[in-house]
């Protein structure tokens, strides 16, 4: 009986082994000796695997750290620095497939395989950004604190793609570009010399005028 | 100092505060220097890093000769001028690493994921995730098992990678601006390299803490702690905690005269036992790596950096501070000779002049050891010291490379110690671990 995870399984031998996706499925499902059509029980097509792959990784992350003891002590930031390492640390047991997956795709923005992946992300850091909002970790700022998101998913392909051609002795140097990188990221999250140069912009528009009841 | 004219230097950073300021402004020029760079990038794809490596070795190395006041007035007295530029590299890297941003929590969790497959919480009882202190090259954490107050020590990714990278991007404009040739300046720059890389091995530093704290238990009022090598690993140290304090607090206690004697004969028989008997030393005399345990013991903390001795270093330069060699001139320059000191292209007048400065200079650091007992509060004697130092800096003849490498170390250990004896104004038996230098003649 084919699983979701055997089906995953046999399709990473398949695409590292051979290099490229399966001519079809029924090629690869005769060679799994199942029926084509308990192939499509479990997927529609092989970049649906692969997004499965990635989308199980990021889940498996998510519940992993949220299961530690100490993630309730977590601010925002540490979570999200956490939620990195995390994933990175488990991708590591997967780097062959996803460096595969992810240079096949030669695409500007999210590639086609880690979109169902992204939503996850999207949901668990809106999570803990609106944590951080309301514990006035992060600054709140109209319009743009909708966007904080979009910048930890940016942050996350940079990293992916840094992680991708870092060739470090374990992966040290990724390491090292998540604690400065997602640490950039909040700090601008937070309340900046901007917000208050912004405010006091806003102060002195408001009270136009100035130069003249000072006397200039 | 060749044609690049240094700026002029009006005033010389005295105090710890300022000597870190300085770094401080280094660090921002540097990161200037990077904006200046990438924004160039911008508009030309093809810029090559070298504008961008020539602007951060000029402001590094500017920063690095202001400081030649009180830091290393005393270093550059036997380690000659040449040795400066190490020196103040060996101080450049502990300083900027004491800036480094402490590691975030999911980082430390991380590392202990990576090298023990397991969280801080599921090895210890308790962890603290928050650091108690920095150290040299990472920070320190408190934990405990099994009803023990242990210290946890992690260090920062990728040092190793930095230190090496800094010290090749120095290393051109090094040459160019001391005038030194590349080959004579090589020995010196590995030496400080080699040393600064052994600091970010933790595993090394487990294994030599362990040696060195055995073979120091003969010594009188010196503990150290107990390592745990299973919990630790390449970039985590566990070790027992220490209770104590720093000497700069045990010193606002106005500690009595007989209390500051014991500790600075502790630190004393620490160094010279380890000099004369194991010959490798902890070559790391920096207040942060003593506490003053509460009932007035001194724990050594911090066994990162090792010197050791070879035979053909230690056996002539101990046996011009401690014999009466200097009565025979030919066999004081044969030692200096060994000692590279003095140069087989050196002319008779070059031998006699070298011959007789580093006779004075030899004699004033030895001076502690010609009596059985000496008063390191003696301020005539620290004047004398730093007096020499700074005339010897001001001297051409000493613009050029002497010394073997061994002295970068040894120095900066000796005076190191000089120094805290100093602040201590301890009074010091210094006949207790005496160098041995009959075997001289066997090696001969």
């Amino acid at each position: 009986m084919a699983t979701t995870e055997s089906i995953q399984k046999a399709y990473i031998d398949y695409v590292l082994t051979e290099g490229k996706q399966p001519q079809s499925v029924y090629v690869f499902a005769k060679k799994n000796k199942m029926a084509e059509e308990e192939f499509y029980r479990f997927f529609g097509s092989f970049d649906a695997i692969e997004q499965s792959i990635w989308t199980s990784l990021m889940q498996k992350t998510i519940s992993e750290i949220r299961s530690q003891e100490i993630w309730p002590q977590y601010s925002s930031r540490e979570k999200a620095l956490s939620f990195f390492y995390s994933f990175f640390e488990l991708l590591k047991g997967s780097r062959s497939f996803a460096v595969y997956s992810i240079k096949k795709h030669k695409t500007i923005g999210t590639p086609k395989v880690l979109e169902p992946a992204k939503d996850i992300f999207e949901e668990f850091a809106t999570g803990i950004l609106n944590e951080g909002l309301e514990s006035a970790e992060l600054n709140d700022r109209k319009f743009f604190s909708k966007r904080y998101k979009d910048a930890l998913w940016v942050q996350f392909g940079f990293v992916l793609n840094f992680w991708i051609h870092d060739d470090s002795a374990g992966f040290e140097k990724t390491d090292e570009a998540i604690e400065k990188g997602v640490n950039v990221t909040f700090d601008l999250f937070q309340r900046s010399p901007i917000d208050n140069l912004f405010e006091y912009g806003k102060f002195l528009a408001k009270n136009g005028g100035i130069k003249e009841k000072m006397g200039f | 100092m060749s044609d690049n004219k240094p700026k002029e230097q009006n005033s010389i950073p005295t105090s710890k505060v300022e000597r870190s300021a300085k770094f401080v402004t280094t660090g921002l020029k540097i990161g200037g220097n990077y904006i200046k760079h990438y924004s160039k990038k911008l508009f030309n794809p093809d810029l090559d890093r070298s504008e961008l490596n020539e602007d951060n070795a000029t402001d590094i190395y500017q920063s690095l000769s202001e400081l030649k006041g009180s830091a290393l007035k005393v270093a550059q007295m036997l380690s000659m001028d040449k040795n400066l530029l190490p020196q103040a590299y060996v101080d450049k890297f502990s300083q900027s690493q004491y800036n480094a941003p402490p590691l975030s929590g999911p980082l430390i969790v991380q590392t202990f994921k990576k090298y023990f497959g397991k969280t801080p919480e599921q090895i210890y009882d308790k962890f603290n995730i928050r650091s108690t202190n920095a150290a040299s090259i990472g920070q320190v954490h408190q934990a405990e098992l099994n009803g023990k107050k242990l210290a946890v020590k992690i260090q920062y990714p990728g040092v190793g990678d930095s230190i090496s990278s800094d010290l090749k991007l120095i290393k051109p404009f090094a040459f160019r601006m001391l005038g030194m040739s590349e080959k004579e300046l090589d020995v010196y720059m590995k030496e400080v390299e080699e040393r600064l890389l052994e600091e970010t091995d933790y595993e090394l530093e487990v294994r030599r803490s362990i040696e060195f704290s055995i073979a120091c238990k003969v010594l009188d009022n010196v503990v150290f702690p107990d390592y745990y090598p299973d919990l630790s690993s390449k970039r985590i140290i566990t070790m027992d905690w220490l209770e104590g304090i720093h000497l700069k607090e045990f010193l606002a206690t106005n500690p009595l005269q007989e209390l500051r004697d014991r500790i600075g004969q502790a630190l004393w028989d620490f160094y010279n036992y380890q000099q004369h008997e194991l010959r490798a030393v902890h070559a790391d005399p920096h207040p942060g790596n003593f506490l003053i345990t509460p009932n007035g013991k001194l724990g050594v903390i911090d066994f990162g950096c090792i010197k050791v001795m070879p035979d053909d270093f230690y056996y002539p330069f101990f046996s011009l501070t401690s014999t009466n060699l200097f009565a025979d001139k030919e066999e004081t320059i044969k030692a200096f000779r060994k000692l590279e000191m003095i140069l087989p292209s050196d002319t008779p007048q070059q031998v006699n002049f070298y011959h007789e400065l580093y006779k004075q200079m030899i004699s004033l650091f030895a001076k502690p050891y010609i009596t059985d007992v000496f008063d390191f509060s003696d301020k005539a004697f620290f004047d004398d010291l730093f007096g020499f130092g700074e005339k010897v800096a001001k001297m051409p003849e000493f613009k050029q490379a002497r010394g073997v490498k061994h002295f970068i170390y040894i120095n900066r250990t000796n005076f190191g110690l000089y120094n805290i004896l100093h602040e201590l104004k301890a009074r010091v038996k210094t006949d207790t671990y005496k160098p041995h230098v009959q075997e001289l003649d066997q090696v001969e």
